[in-house]
């Protein structure tokens, strides 16, 4: 009974938080108190997701303002409005809204941003983007981003992070093109320790087929984890993929990505405290073979 | 109640019909020729279920005729559940689908290779794939029966007809040759089925089998080295830690009782979607090289797959089916199935499914080429308010004067919608035709210089106005439109204890994939 109304007032005031935070003029940090949830998402369920049916209808302008192109107004429209209606479909469903650059920076599974606050200021002519299956955590993420974007302003710093809500395992051909991505990063990933669930583990030899058709040949898959098991598992499903190779140790350290993975993620900063072990692996793009 | 007939596959001059889980079939003339009957162990109810049920499965004796179907076995929930319990393993249960006999699962798909001498049965609830030897008029003799880690949705065979491809629920695709060769039992296999452990895709440069088991992971390829992944090192919570150590103790006594039933067979995981699959088919580009061998041209062999979540993708072909060449995007609901254009025009591919339309592709360039609308025409079957969406159930296309003649049927609106190919690969719809219930399959004999004869397999309506209450009805062009003639003189038997209720479940699943708008 208590507990009940407890919870209410809790979600309650959750709610307040966020709405509060959605107002344009907020500049202030969001706090991760108000937009904690579950750990784990079930990739297999269909949540009510949004994505593109095709990457070249993906609207990128609300996520990357800063890059959105003026295009002029009298460009190729039809020349006759009066087109032949309702019966012959449109093959061309409204463009949205272009931005002058693509994004080449995937963080799969960006939990609560700290990979790519990180990583927005060292490269700063690309394109970052956070993919996460989690509402409120996309939403933290979000407002992070939006609050950045207002402390810098000056600066125009943060302008090339953007986050999205997506179910990677299942849409990421929706929102990139073949060989779009230079760098895809798979930090702290759910672990799925049961046999039963390693299907849903987002490193698998039928999903690295797909990782392999988003990331342009050179470009590099980083992996990060505590779990000596599933680094293994990583290892060795990357490792037998044809498409991938594992890049030697000394040129990994040599990344300065590498690095800020190890410290700026969040799980990276959890397994610090804890004192665990942080096992990296990198693996580059092969160019597929003759056929 | 006496089942309908629900595939027909013709297979160079003979045509087979799937009624239930038998497979009869037919000559040219559409007389009788033969049955083939899902094998049913003799069980002894009361005695439960025997255990090797596996040793005799092709008897020839049929089985006896009323059988009880489990209501739902042939759908969802049940099956899922009995996933989840074999999963699990809980208690000394054996799991449903090892328990042999007492069902007769439907027949879910019929293959036939290109030279008409093979014909390729996949049944429902068992998972299983059945290989028979066709002699050219009817007869079949069942060369093979393997059971899959996963119910394949959706089977196609290589060009050279050599090996079988087979699309599953759980979206992914494997490679299994059409005949199996004996190979010693200790080799086996290159997947477990429990997570379809993706290792076993098998980079092209690897030998054989042996290489590819060695990259199985420990934990499922010895179960011995089962213990838990999470360390106290990365579970740090008192309930979690608390959690480990249970963990650690159960581990031991399950490693001991689960069994890992892994396929006695070859079996090769080519490539995966995480989503079900709904349809696959093959399709080849021939270009022009510099070489002269094979008449300066060279033939190369694509995957193509669908899934429940929009997706048609293109992987190369054997041995190279890790790489994804492109992806054909644009639909906005499940596709259901996929129809490579005939005569030609190998570059065109047709796919329907949940949205309202047809979608033409060239899907050599992952391109677009047209919509037909498919909803507008079957409201004027069904009436304009009762049809607010459609599942497309059949795409089948043929040469006709030297155009492309496509048939669809529409799951649960009992006509076939003619559409046509032009020259400039935009499909149109042509005529709407009426069929005395609801079909379940067509397919088509072309006849030179004529139009082609339709073989149509429908659910009669039951009607009683005089029309025909066969389930397996023959459209022919004539000059005042289609002239219909039911096939008589058809086996006895698909009598079985099923509802009505429960028979449509089964007839009608393609709508099923259509996702709910209301959970998040």
């Amino acid at each position: 009974m208590g507990g009940k109304k407890i919870k209410k007032d809790k979600r309650q005031k959750r709610e307040d938080y966020r709405a509060a935070m959605r107002k344009d003029d907020i500049s202030e940090l969001p706090r991760k108190k108000f937009y904690r949830q579950r750990a784990h998402a079930n990739p297999f369920s269909d949540h009510q997701l949004i994505y593109p049916p095709h990457p070249d209808q993906m609207d990128w302008s609300s996520l990357y303002p800063h890059y959105v192109v003026d295009e002029p107004q009298d460009q190729p429209t039809p020349p006759a409005p009066e087109t032949p209606s309702s019966e012959q479909h449109d093959l061309a469903p409204l463009r949205p809204k272009r931005i002058s650059k693509e994004v080449e920076v995937a963080d799969i599974g960006c939990g609560f941003g700290g990979l790519l606050i990180a990583l927005a200021p060292t490269m700063p002519e690309a394109l970052i983007l956070g993919l996460e299956i989690r509402v409120s955590v996309t939403h933290f993420v979000e407002d992070r981003i939006k609050a950045l974007r207002a402390q810098n302003h000056e600066a125009g710093l943060y302008r090339n992070v953007g986050v999205l809500r997506a179910n990677t395992m299942k849409f990421l051909p929706n929102f990139f093109r073949k060989a779009q991505l230079a760098k895809v990063f798979i930090c702290f990933p759910d672990p799925h320790f049961k046999a039963r669930k390693h299907k849903q583990r987002i490193v698998s030899a039928t999903l690295n087929s797909e990782y392999a058709y988003v990331v342009r040949p050179g470009g590099i898959v980083y992996t990060i984890t505590d779990v000596p098991d599933l680094h293994e598992w990583m290892v060795q499903h990357f490792d037998a993929h044809p498409s991938f190779e594992r890049v030697s140790e000394e040129e990994q350290e040599a990344d300065p990505c590498v690095a800020i993975m190890r410290t700026e993620t969040e799980e990276g900063k959890k397994v610090e405290r804890h004192k665990g072990q942080k096992h990296v692996a990198l693996f580059r793009r092969l160019e597929d073979p003759a056929w | 109640m006496v089942l309908p007939y629900h595939l027909i596959k013709v297979c160079g001059n003979t045509v087979f019909a799937a009624q239930g889980s038998d497979i009869h079939s037919f000559n040219s003339g559409l007389e009788y020729v033969s049955t083939w009957k899902y094998p049913v162990q003799q069980t002894d109810e009361s005695n439960g279920p025997s255990i090797d049920a596996q040793e005799s499965p092709a008897q020839e004796e049929p089985p006896t005729k009323r059988r009880k179907v489990e209501p739902g076995q042939e759908e969802g929930p049940k099956g899922r559940r009995a996933k989840y319990k074999n999963g699990q393993s809980k208690g000394n249960k054996p799991a449903k689908h090892d328990v042999p006999g007492n069902e007769r699962p439907f027949v879910q798909g019929l293959y036939a290779t290109t030279d008409g001498r093979h014909l390729v049965a996949v049944t429902g609830s068992d998972k299983t794939i059945w290989v028979f030897e066709h002699d050219g008029v009817g007869n079949l003799n069942q060369l093979s029966q393997r059971a899959m880690p996963k119910r394949p949705c959706s089977l196609t065979l290589t060009h050279d007809n050599l090996t079988i491809l087979s699309a599953d629920k759980f979206g992914d695709v494997y490679a299994l040759p059409l005949l199996p060769s004996p190979i010693p039992t200790t080799t086996t296999t290159s997947a477990t089925p429990g997570a379809a452990t993706p290792s076993a895709l098998s980079p092209p440069t690897s030998g054989p089998d042996e290489s590819r088991s060695a990259s199985a992971t420990p934990s499922t390829a010895t179960p011995s080295a089962i213990k838990p992944q999470a360390t106290a090192l990365t579970v740090h919570t008192k309930r979690n830690l608390r959690a480990l150590e249970h963990q650690k103790i159960s581990l031991g006594r399950r490693a001991l009782q689960e069994q890992p039933n892994r396929p006695q067979f070859e079996l090769t995981l080519l490539l995966g979607h995480v989503s079900m699959l709904t349809a696959i088919t093959v399709g080849t580009t021939t270009t022009a090289t510099a070489s002269t061998e094979a008449g300066g041209t060279r033939v190369r062999e694509y995957i193509v797959t669908a899934d429940r979540d929009e997706h048609i993708r293109v992987s190369r072909g054997m041995p190279q089916a890790h790489v994804i060449e492109r992806f054909c995007l644009g639909h906005e609901d499940f596709v259901s199935r996929l129809c490579m254009a005939p005569g030609g025009r190998a570059e065109v591919l047709i796919s329907g499914g949940g949205d309202d339309d047809l979608f033409v592709w060239d899907w050599v360039r992952g391109e677009l080429l047209g919509r037909a609308g498919v909803l507008e025409h079957v409201k004027g079957v069904v009436g304009g308010e009762a049809a607010s969406k459609v599942a497309v159930t059949r795409v089948f296309a043929c040469g006709w004067e030297g155009g492309v003649e496509v048939f669809v049927v529409v799951e649960r609106v009992p006509a076939l919608f003619r559409y046509e190919l032009l020259e400039d690969n935009t499909l149109h719809h042509r005529e709407t035709i009426p069929t005395p219930g609801n079909p379940l399959d067509v397919e088509g004999i072309e006849v030179p210089g004529a139009a082609p004869r339709l073989l149509v397999a429908v659910y009669p309506s039951g009607s009683t106005d005089g029309s025909s209450n066969s389930s397996f009805i023959v459209l022919d062009k004539g000059e005042s439109g289609w002239r219909q003639t039911s096939v008589e003189n058809l086996p006895a038997g698909g009598d079985i204890a099923i509802s009505e209720t429960e028979l449509q479940k089964m007839l009608y699943s393609t709508e099923t994939l259509r996702k709910l708008s209301d959970f998040d």
